[in-house]
């Protein structure tokens, strides 16, 4: 036994220093990686969101390479879990691991990944840098996503959208909780609104001094008037429900379970003009990882121009191939120009430290 | 074996031989990865780059006002829910003691509820507060109210509560059945014979007689609360959080895995303090009335 | 107020709260579990606008369900025989023995409990990996029986304490041999106890989800990763309510067994407290 606590303690030196087994993948040619990916036959990929619909729309990889793609059901936190202590195995079950851009600073990317990335034939198109997160190469950018504000149009009418700031301010004030966002805890679209909320109410002056007091403020004066909800879905499920008529939320998480059924088709978006961040998801493929040249073609497929379009035609994302082209939708190419990027990894922290003690936990 | 006649080195073998199996296998398995924590809490194994040893995440987790308000939110919740749930499942396993027309299915519908998970209770529990749910709808349509209550995420965490109530008492209610059906009727008898009244019998013989069981029964249904995280994220208040939920926070949100790591052992601390303080407590209330 | 009486009332009394505390709640996830696909039930609607079976053959043919039915199923079984044969002689000590270090014992016997969600699904996962314990489903069965031992070790002590000490005597002065006096003095006093921690145990195992998900999946999913999966980020009501209603069949029918093994003891007339 206490060997093995000595083997714990010999992770910490491990931890630090990162694997080399991804090198000799990244010297050969591409179409011999290809050629073992095809031998390999098959793939995992952990994502946490849309298994199903996932599971649906990579057909077109499995029939075109023929390797097999399984993507498990898991939870976020199960995902993450299962990413960080699957480390010390010599070989992981999983081969291409999602990760949220605005989680890449919680752990040490070079230790946990095999790469840089560069050496995939379509990098220099790629984002690495994405929701405030910076891959450093090692993942890239498969999925973006837009925040932005979910309405019932049955009890607001469009011309009636609260646009800029002040207008928002104004309505919250004359419509008591009706308008409502999650606790960062349970989801994005919260601290995307929190964000948004910083950028308003901040000078740029302050926000470069990380002096938030301004948005604190704002919060306080107005929190009886705004809903504050669990997580992303209860959110949408109290719109859905009746209780409130414009909540923060995610753009493709609205339109995935509009799908499914679960929140009425009849639901609106909109970005509004004072802006809501954009963010995204990236794919990197594990050190340990089983089937590394599936892994490596398969997010070769998945970032490619053309499954890009696919993906935000099916399941309304937004492209990270620079060379896809946007195929509209259902917001107007106006509004996305006001999307706005998610501020950096260290300010994001702390706005969320910052909110959860000054704003939620004192009143 | 007659456990008295057990003497010196031959009576620690036996004892040590008995407790391998579930308490060596605890003390080797569990003992590892409660080191490993504490190692993390000091700053190895941090996930997010390099690892110093350092008390940096100690001094400042202590010193931090959240922490604090955490353990002692955590702690009203544990207490109360394992107070709740045991005093509900006293009268009902007096009633079921003997058995009558209707008293199996009564017992196994009390126990349904142990049979749902936590997750799905926690979603039932919401859709019926929400706003437009089926108690307000009720409420309104009787009459009774005339908006809708914000019954969701209420702020002392009655919610909570209520769920770990819930999910929690048809547990002791298993535990006190077969510690209640253990005491021969002839004490209950003789005491009544004599005079003694129901919660005389209730408190003198009743009580004693059943104390293991209740203290089983109020250590794991506290520690089970006092480490909830599922429920406090549904159907918690948004003001404060659970210790779990606190831990989450400062691991998920921040990445601040040492940090985690000494709120983890915060709460294994606080969850076995305040769950040891619990059955002491009881085991005082009872042994004390009996002189 | 006569006994019967006294019943009569509270029987409908009970009845009352059961309605409250059961019916509803289940009432509402079959509601759910019928919503079609292609209509949500949204506000104003108070009920919703088209019930279809549609989710329930989805949700059976699209996810493995059944697949993780039978691995939860299997699982849980084994985790409680094997909960309650480890735990046997350390309840028999804690029970009828005293020695010194014994609260301390009891002490330890308690920490599985109070492990934090993530101190599990990364360290104790992690241990198991460096056991060498590759097989995920034993992995899993070694990880859920020491995280439910305290359970078994618990409701067992309380069990064998409750043994009625002149009954071993008298077994033995009539000359009855380990097992014989075993199965007279010990056993019955003990079923009670035995499958209440056989139930608690299998029910822990079922809803346990940070280990089994990280040593098991994806080739060995179970129940609580599905229902997880529904129930957090897809907050897809509907298909948790298919899910959570293809759960508690199952229990129910398990539990209505027990309750009937539970019954047949009649334990008051059986030994216990003198």
């Amino acid at each position: 036994m206490f060997s093995r606590l000595f083997n714990a303690s010999a992770l910490t030196i491990i931890l630090t220093s990162p694997l080399q087994a991804a090198d000799d993948i990244s010297k050969q040619p591409w179409s011999e990686i290809v050629e073992q990916a095809k031998q390999e036959g098959q793939v995992v990929w952990y994502n946490w969101f849309m298994q199903p619909r996932f599971r649906q729309l990579v057909s077109g990889f499995e029939q075109e390479y023929g390797i097999k793609v399984t993507i498990p059901d898991g939870t976020d936190d199960g995902n993450k879990s299962k990413f960080l202590a699957e480390r010390e195995r010599p070989e992981g079950d999983i081969d291409v691991m999602s990760i949220g851009g605005d989680n890449l600073a919680k752990f040490d990317i070079g230790t946990y990944f095999a790469g840089p990335l560069d050496f995939l034939p379509q990098f220099a198109n790629l984002r690495t840098q994405i929701d405030g997160g910076d891959s450093k190469g090692y993942a890239v950018a498969y999925w973006g996503n837009q925040t932005g504000l979910a309405y019932d149009p049955t009890q607001i009418e469009e011309k009636d959208l609260p646009q800029t700031f002040e207008e928002l301010t104004r309505w919250i004030k004359s419509n008591p909780q009706s308008f409502a966002f999650n606790d960062s805890r349970g989801g994005g679209a919260g601290s995307a609104f929190v964000q948004a909320a910083v950028r308003n109410t901040v000078t740029s002056a302050d926000l470069a001094a990380s002096n938030y007091a301004a948005a604190w403020d704002w919060f306080k004066s107005n929190s009886n008037d705004y809903g504050f909800t669990a997580s992303n879905a209860d959110s949408l499920t109290r719109l859905n429900g009746g209780e409130f008529k414009i909540v923060a939320a995610w753009e493709d998480h609205l339109a995935g379970l509009q799908q499914k059924g679960e929140i009425d088709k009849r639901m609106k978006f909109y970005i509004p003009k004072f802006g809501m961040l954009g963010g995204g998801n990236v794919v990197g493929v594990p050190a340990n990882a089983k089937h590394k040249a599936a892994a490596l073609v398969f997010i070769d497929w998945l970032t490619s121009a053309g499954t890009q379009e696919m993906l935000s035609k099916e399941m309304g994302s937004a492209l990270v191939n620079s060379l896809a082209k946007s195929a509209g939708g259902s917001i107007p190419i106006e509004q996305r120009a006001f999307s706005t990027e998610r501020l950096g990894a260290e300010q994001s922290v702390q706005i969320k430290a910052q909110f959860i003690e000054k704003v939620v936990l004192s009143q | 074996m007659n456990a008295s006649t057990l003497t010196g080195w031959r009576k620690a073998a036996i004892i040590t031989l008995l407790l391998l199996p579930g308490i060596g296998l605890i003390f080797l398995l569990v003992g590892s990865v409660i080191v490993m924590a504490i190692a993390q809490s000091f700053g190895y194994f941090n996930l997010a780059g390099e690892s110093v040893l350092s008390l940096d995440h100690w001094s400042g987790q202590l010193a931090n006002r959240l922490l604090w308000v955490s353990v002692i939110y955590s702690l009203k919740i544990a207490f109360v829910s394992a107070i709740v749930s045991v005093a509900l499942a006293y009268p009902i396993a007096l009633w079921l003691r003997n058995p009558f027309p209707g008293s199996a299915s009564i017992s196994a519908l009390l126990k349904a509820p142990m049979m749902v998970p936590g997750l799905v209770a926690a979603f039932l529990f919401i859709n019926i507060i929400s706003f437009h749910g089926f108690l307000n709808e009720a409420l309104v349509g009787l009459g009774l109210i005339s908006t809708p209550m914000r019954l969701q995420n209420d702020r002392y965490g009655f919610g909570v509560m209520f769920l770990q109530v819930w999910k929690n008492m048809p547990f002791a209610l298993l535990l006190l059945t077969g510690a209640v059906q253990s005491i021969h009727s002839d004490i209950l008898d003789a005491a009544r014979d004599l005079g003694a009244g129901a919660l005389s019998r209730f408190r003198k013989i009743v009580l004693p007689l059943t104390l293991k069981a209740m203290q089983g029964a109020l250590v794991i249904i506290f520690i089970g609360a006092a480490g909830d995280y599922s429920f406090q994220m549904i159907a918690g208040p948004t003001k404060v959080s659970s210790l779990a939920q606190y831990m989450y926070t400062v691991q998920h949100e921040f990445g601040q895995w040492n940090d985690a790591a000494v709120v983890a052992i915060v709460l294994m601390t606080v969850a076995l303090t305040g769950s040891l303080f619990l059955a002491a407590m009881v085991q005082f209330i009872v042994a004390g009335r009996r002189s | 107020m006569s006994r019967t009486r006294l019943n009569t009332i509270l029987i409908a009394l009970f009845l009352t709260v059961i309605f409250l505390w059961l019916a509803i709640p289940f009432a509402m996830a079959i509601l759910w579990s019928l919503v079609d696909p292609d209509h949500a039930w949204s506000y104003p609607d108070l009920f919703p606008q088209k019930l279809s079976f549609g989710r329930w053959s989805e949700m059976w043919a699209t996810t493995n369900l059944a697949g993780a039915l039978a691995n939860s199923y299997t699982l849980a079984p084994l985790v409680a025989v094997m909960a309650i044969t480890l735990a046997m002689p350390t309840a028999f000590a804690f029970g009828r023995l005293d020695f010194r270090g014994k609260a301390i014992a009891q002490f330890i016997s308690l920490l599985p409990l109070v492990l934090p969600g993530f101190v599990i699904a990364l360290f104790f996962t992690s241990l198991l990996f460096k056991l060498g314990i590759y097989n995920k489903f034993l992995g899993i069965v070694v990880g859920h029986t020491v995280l439910f031992l305290p359970f078994a070790i618990r409701i067992l002590s309380v069990s064998f304490s409750q043994v009625r000490q002149d009954l071993i005597d008298a077994a033995r002065d009539l000359g009855a041999g380990p097992l014989s006096r075993f199965s007279v003095a010990y056993l019955p006093v003990l079923k009670p106890g035995i499958l209440a921690a056989l139930i608690i145990v299998f029910i822990q195992s079922i809803e346990e989800f940070a280990l089994s998900f990280v040593l098991g999946s994806p080739d060995f999913t179970t129940v609580p990763t599905i229902l997880y999966s529904y129930l957090g980020y897809n907050f897809i009501r509907p298909n948790a309510a298919v899910v959570s209603l293809i759960l508690v069949v199952p229990n129910v029918l398990l539990m209505l067994i027990f309750e009937r093994l539970l019954r047949s003891e009649g334990a008051v007339t059986v030994g216990g407290k003198g």
